[in-house]
């Protein structure tokens, strides 16, 4: 046992403990796999790096799990079709954030035939090359919401000695129960995926950490983890112990030296829901076509949790949870505290949505912010241990130098800080403006 | 006990009776060079500078030259105090210009302008007549500058802090800028009354 | 001798030791000046608006002097005071253009739908970090008065959340065009009276569902004029560079159907006239 290895500590420093968790509109609800659509929207890039290029053209035929776009470059990642169809066009959509992007509609043609998919591995006695080249192939990226290139997060610099893989199970934000019911109905999916992966890194400790209060899937996790090598934690239900660095340091104990990736600590964390897609493009061949969603919210019918193919469009989504039950007052790709508000039911499922939300206007108070009141509450709930408020207060007199050097670029735009914020201020927008301001002028 | 002397010299000349903050001269470089902490920085330092040369020069001046005898007669020309002091302080800065200009342009182009304004500042005028009237001796006098531009430098730092911290506040709009900064310039003058009977 | 002559005496004596000593530093201490530099400073507008590009016009005018700058570089001074800038150093004043910014929308509360009730931080870059901003149109004015905060000659102003730039206000220092989140505003030649108040390459059928008059890339300009438009990317473009300015006139004789394609007093008069209603 490597000497740095602490006793677990199950939980890390700060956060905050969202009153409503929503979770129960969803929890016990079987993941239900949707009907097959008329059109799918693919967008491109899905992952962070450089985006790749598309390799059809309007009018191809396509089968399902057939390449659509092949990696731009070294960080980047292969997409491919959700069903069997017709290229249809090329559209021009805003994403998620609002950045226009280059989509692909797919119009189906009713067969959902395979493509030819690749030969199952055998991933006990495959190369760890081979490994990571399928699961390239396959396009399998970082589901949990960083969009990240699993095969880049796989291969960590050789100087970089691997202690742990940490499987990030804790799903920390409110009404997402997507990975709970993973956990839950597919354990063995994920303990493969994870076996694969710790093979890949060339057998660290492997562990998953599970929050508390997903207490049926952890043991049912325990009942499998001993065959895979895995070990499985109790964490704190606490925001947001999902994030990279907070789960390290619950789990392992090691703090992530500032402004490093955590392979500088030894570790490597996965999303449970990436380890599942790790498990299907080894196994089975199969390339990252769909995913598990939470479609919840307390403005919608019947919030489910639906196995949707990546490019369905969110409205199609929300009609297959029998519509709206009132006028949203929100729409929100992702979880409440750091999903992106949506102008309208134009958007669609990309590799990491894992939830689409709609809240209703008793939920969405429209809050007057006042004055930093200096209470310093942001501080106390401030995971990375910044100053969110005079971080912001830099950035709206538009004094970024004195924001970098106060760090921002650490922040993980949890939204803690404006959680926690009696002056309801918007202290993470005016840091994600920093953020993007610094990073534009360091570009120059 | 001569050096509690110094050591009161000292305290009075920095807090009780602060040049900017208690004796209200110098207020000009003070609101001017005060929007950033280096800009304030170097100004303190060229203040300290030309305060304890002022000082000693003045000192000298005062005590051997106003009150000089020829042969049995014994002249006194304390009355031409003002217009020496004058005469050799804007010389004295003129040279300094001149120097810096040379040694550290950095310097002289953070300093702008306000390097021709301690010529005629009053701060300067004021601690050489000061030290004059106090009867001090030419090394008490010298002292005496020196502490007078540090009690200057550290309302100078102390307020450019301030007006650093300011600049993040959101200040009503009628008072932004100078406004604030006088009241807040007010404040820490109240502030500094605080240490008077200190000594 | 009495008190009198002692104090001229002693007046004299020291002013005439401060003198020399003066004199002597200022020969041992000497740092080559140019005067022309105080000249040009003068000469020009001293608002240290960074239109030049330079920390001010003081840095300028010593660019200028070493050559490292055109009096022309300023573009605020006016074409005599640059002529006289230019015959104080004896150099060609060189033609620059004047130019003015001009704000490529015209989709005011009235045109675009306002998609969603912002509650946000009042400024566009901020704004335009969630979802693509307010607006249904995802290339058009905000309407949050970045660029009219950051016009240090107050040359734009917000009718109906739609910045409108007044061109005789306007002197083309550019601020403005680095503070757009979605780069609208451009720097045109301020002898062109006609602009296409659109900047949105979407397809026509988008546009026309996000705004009332937006450019549908019809081709109507560019079939009457083709030296004076061209059409890229669905959007119509007056070719500024070309010799032929389209003028008002023109404007009038093509009819653009969604009347996107307007001089600038007409932009003006309608867009004041829309935000009284």
């Amino acid at each position: 046992m490597s000497d740095s290895y602490k006793c677990p500590v199950r939980t890390f420093g700060r956060g905050i403990h969202p009153a409503n968790d929503g979770k129960s509109l969803s929890r016990e609800l079987p993941v239900r796999r949707a009907p097959l659509l008329e059109n799918y929207f693919v967008a491109l890039p899905q992952n962070i790096g450089a985006p790749p290029s598309w390799v059809v053209k309007v009018g191809d035929e396509v089968k399902k799990g057939q390449l659509l776009a092949t990696p731009g470059g070294k960080v980047s990642s292969a997409i491919h079709a959700p069903t069997s169809g017709k290229v249809a066009e090329f559209l021009e959509t805003p994403g998620p954030t609002g950045a226009m992007v280059s989509t692909l509609k797919l119009t189906a043609d009713g067969k959902d035939e395979w493509t030819e998919l690749p030969p199952p591995l055998d991933w006990k006695t495959a190369s760890r090359e081979e490994l990571l080249q399928r699961i390239a192939d396959c396009g399998v990226i970082g589901m949990g919401g960083a969009a990240f290139p699993t095969q880049i997060k796989l291969a960590p610099p050789p100087n970089c000695k691997i202690d742990f893989l940490v499987l990030n199970g804790a799903e920390c934000e409110p009404y997402l129960t997507a990975d709970h019911r993973l956990m839950l109905e597919q354990p063995e999916r994920v303990l493969t995926g994870a076996a694969i992966a710790s093979k890949i890194l060339g057998n660290p400790r492997t562990l998953i950490g599970v929050e508390d209060n997903k207490r049926d899937a952890i043991d049912r996790l325990n009942r499998f983890a001993g065959e895979y090598g895995v070990e499985v934690l109790v964490l704190e239900a606490r925001y947001p112990q999902g994030s990279e660095k907070q789960l390290i340091y619950a789990l392992t104990g090691r703090r992530v030296p500032e402004g490093a990736l955590p392979a500088a600590a030894g570790c490597v964390v996965q999303n449970v829901a990436t380890a599942a897609a790790i498990a299907d493009a080894v196994c089975e061949g199969k390339p990252l076509i769909e995913r598990i969603v939470t479609v919840s919210g307390e403005a919608l019918m019947h919030p489910e949790n639906l196995l949707l193919r990546i490019g369905t469009p969110v409205l199609e989504a929300v009609r297959l949870c029998g519509g709206i039950r009132e006028e949203p007052g929100k729409l929100l790709l992702g979880g409440p505290m750091m999903g992106f508000a949506q102008k309208n039911f134009d958007g669609m499922v990309w590799k990491n949505t894992s939830g689409i939300l709609l809240l209703p206007p008793r939920l969405c108070v429209q809050y007057e912010s006042t004055g930093c009141l200096r209470c310093g509450r942001c501080m106390e709930v401030c995971p990375m241990n910044l100053v969110p408020c005079s971080l912001a207060s830099a950035a709206e007199s538009g004094k970024m130098d004195l924001a970098l050097q106060n760090n921002v670029l650490d922040c993980l735009e949890c939204g803690a800080c404006a959680y926690a914020c009696p002056a309801h201020r918007p202290l993470v927008q005016h840091i994600r403006r920093a953020k993007a301001e610094i990073r534009k002028m360091k570009k120059k | 006990m001569e050096y509690l002397e110094y050591v009161k010299l000292a305290l009075g000349a920095v807090l009780v009776y602060n040049f900017v903050l208690a004796r209200f001269l110098g207020i000009c470089p003070f609101l001017g060079v005060s929007k950033r902490l280096g800009t304030a920085l170097g100004m303190s330092g060229a203040v300290i500078f030309v305060m304890t040369i002022a000082c000693a020069i003045t000192a000298a001046i005062n005590q051997y030259l106003l009150n000089f005898r020829w042969g049995e007669k014994r002249f006194d020309l304390t009355f031409l105090q003002i217009l020496i002091f004058i005469l050799v302080i804007a010389a004295l800065v003129q040279i300094i210009e001149i120097v810096l200009q040379k040694i550290s342009p950095v310097l002289y182009r953070a300093l702008g302008i306000y390097l021709p304004l301690i010529t005629t500042n009053c701060a300067v005028l004021g601690s050489a007549t000061l030290g004059a009237q106090m009867q001090y001796s030419v090394f008490k006098s010298t002292l005496f500058g020196f502490f007078s531009g540090v009690g200057f430098a550290l309302a100078l730092v102390l307020f450019s802090s301030l007006r650093e911290r300011l600049e993040l506040a959101d200040i009503p709009r009628p008072f932004q800028g100078t406004a604030i900064a006088l009241i807040t310039a007010g404040i820490l003058a109240m502030v500094f009354i605080g240490f008077s009977g200190l000594c | 001798m009495n008190t009198l002559e002692a104090a001229v005496l002693l007046m004299g004596v020291t002013g005439g030791i401060l003198g020399v000593v003066i004199a002597l530093a200022a020969r041992f201490f000497r740092v080559a000046h140019d005067p022309r530099v105080e000249l040009l400073i003068e000469l020009l507008p001293n608002a240290n608006c960074g239109g030049c590009g330079k920390a001010g016009c003081a840095d300028l005018a010593r660019a200028i002097v070493a050559g490292e700058a055109k009096p022309s570089d300023c573009p605020v001074s006016s074409r005599e005071a640059i002529a006289s800038m230019s015959s104080l150093l004896g150099i060609d004043p060189g033609v620059a253009e004047k130019k003015v910014a001009v704000v490529r929308c015209n989709g005011d509360a009235l045109h675009t739908k306002v998609a969603v009730n912002y509650n946000g931080v009042s400024d566009c870059a901020s704004a335009a970090l969630v979802g693509g901003g307010p607006k249904s149109c995802n290339y058009g004015c905000l309407g949050l008065s970045s660029c009219a905060r950051a016009c240090p000659f107050g040359a734009i102003e917000m009718l109906k959340n739609l910045a409108v730039v007044h061109p005789e206000l306007c002197v083309g220092c550019g601020k403005c065009v680095s503070v757009c989140p979605r780069g609208l505003i451009t720097l045109v030649p301020a002898s062109a009276q006609v602009h296409v108040y659109c900047n949105s390459p979407a397809r026509a059928a988008v546009k026309r569902k996000n705004c009332a008059s937006p450019c549908l890339g019809c081709r109507k300009c560019e079939r009457q004029s083709p030296d004076s438009f061209e059409v890229v990317n669905n959007l119509a473009r007056v070719k500024y560079s070309s010799g032929t300015l389209p003028t008002p006139e023109l404007v009038e004789a093509i009819g653009c159907p969604t009347k996107c394609l307007r001089s600038v007093s007409g932009h003006l008069e309608q867009e004041r006239k829309e935000a009284h209603e």
